[in-house]
């Protein structure tokens, strides 16, 4: 059977995983975590937020792993989170994004199969225009990758994009 | 090696607002421990043809929950197959409504820009129904009458490149 063709795929750094859940005030955690990550000049990399389920409402969202620490601390702080809000850390992900070429669902489909034989798990997905983004444990990473590269057909000589640039914000400006 | 670039930006710049109405939610639940067997529902070659706008995946209670954005028609059809077993648990259909996404020259690099879109929101009293943010862009669904409201909003916010 002809593989289904993918444009590419993109690997983060490694990352932690932060799934905050609770029965109501979902706009106060959506807006106090993203403001108490932004205060500690945290950039998110990853993040799903559905507050309209019929019993509980979650963020989910993940940043860099070398500001997990600071992150937990923020988020633990007595009144950080809203009354019966609970927050679940995992602290190694990683995102793989996959850029598909079309059938997006059919793809996402293959993958949730190929990697449940593998036990490789899905923690969280989002799409953009161009991609699909899936986290994943950070060790199992280069196997996801693997089953991936199995299951579809790459560009010639295609290798995963691995980021090798880190950019900070300024809190100032320099003047030269 | 590992190099760092350092740069400032008072106001956060986006490429500008995009949007998609007239599209429906749908939400349906599958349990961890059946991922394979979803996957198989989802990869069968009659759903080849559906083009979800906006997609996100969240775990918890050792179940799965995806939320899709489609066409009127399309969401119909798939929350009605859903509906038939052994499927996935279909949750919640909402209709009518519109995806507002964006992104900018720094998204994915610089802190801020999740607090300064949902703070923007807050004030001026908009829901956000979900969101994803991923590959440096951001992706909001809202009820479909709050789309202007919304891009008027935040465009006082970032800086649209002209």
């Amino acid at each position: 059977m002809e593989k289904l063709k993918i444009e590419g795929l993109k690997l983060s750094l490694e990352l932690c995983q932060f799934d905050l859940r609770g029965p109501d005030s979902s706009e106060k955690i959506v807006m106090g975590a993203s403001k108490a990550l932004a205060s500690q000049k945290i950039n998110i990399e990853f993040l799903t937020y559905y507050p309209n389920r019929s019993n509980y409402h979650q963020l989910t969202f993940c940043i860099n792993q070398d500001r997990f620490s600071d992150a937990s601390r923020i988020l633990e702080k007595k009144g950080s989170l809203p009354m019966g809000w609970e927050m679940n850390c995992r602290g190694h992900v990683g995102i793989i994004s996959v850029f598909p070429h079309h059938s997006a669902l059919k793809m996402l489909g293959l993958i949730m199969v190929s990697w449940g034989k593998q036990s490789i798990p899905i923690h969280g997905i989002a799409t953009s225009l161009s991609a699909i983004s899936l986290t994943t444990d950070y060790h199992v990473v280069d196997k996801a990758v693997e089953v991936i590269q199995g299951l579809f057909q790459l560009p010639d000589n295609h290798a995963p994009l691995k980021p090798e640039l880190l950019y900070y914000q300024s809190s100032t400006v320099k003047e030269d | 090696m590992e190099t760092i670039a350092v740069y400032w930006e008072s106001r956060i710049k986006t490429y500008g607002f995009q949007r998609i109405t007239d599209l429906a939610l749908v939400e349906f639940s599958y349990p961890l421990s059946e991922i394979k067997a979803l996957g198989e529902i989802l990869s069968q070659d009659d759903l080849q043809m559906l083009r979800p706008k906006f997609m996100i995946a969240q775990e918890s209670d050792q179940r799965i929950s995806f939320i899709l954005c489609l066409s009127v028609k399309e969401g119909r059809d798939f929350h009605a197959s859903l509906e038939k077993p052994p499927g996935p648990t279909p949750r919640r259909y909402i209709y009518p409504v519109g995806i507002i996404f964006f992104h900018g020259p720094h998204f994915g690099d610089r802190y801020g820009i999740a607090d300064a879109t949902f703070s923007t929101l807050s004030k001026a009293e908009i829901q956000v129904i979900a969101s994803g943010c991923s590959s440096s862009s951001i992706f909001l669904v809202l009820v479909q009458d709050d789309m202007d409201k919304a891009e008027k909003a935040l465009g006082e916010t970032f800086e649209v490149a002209k």
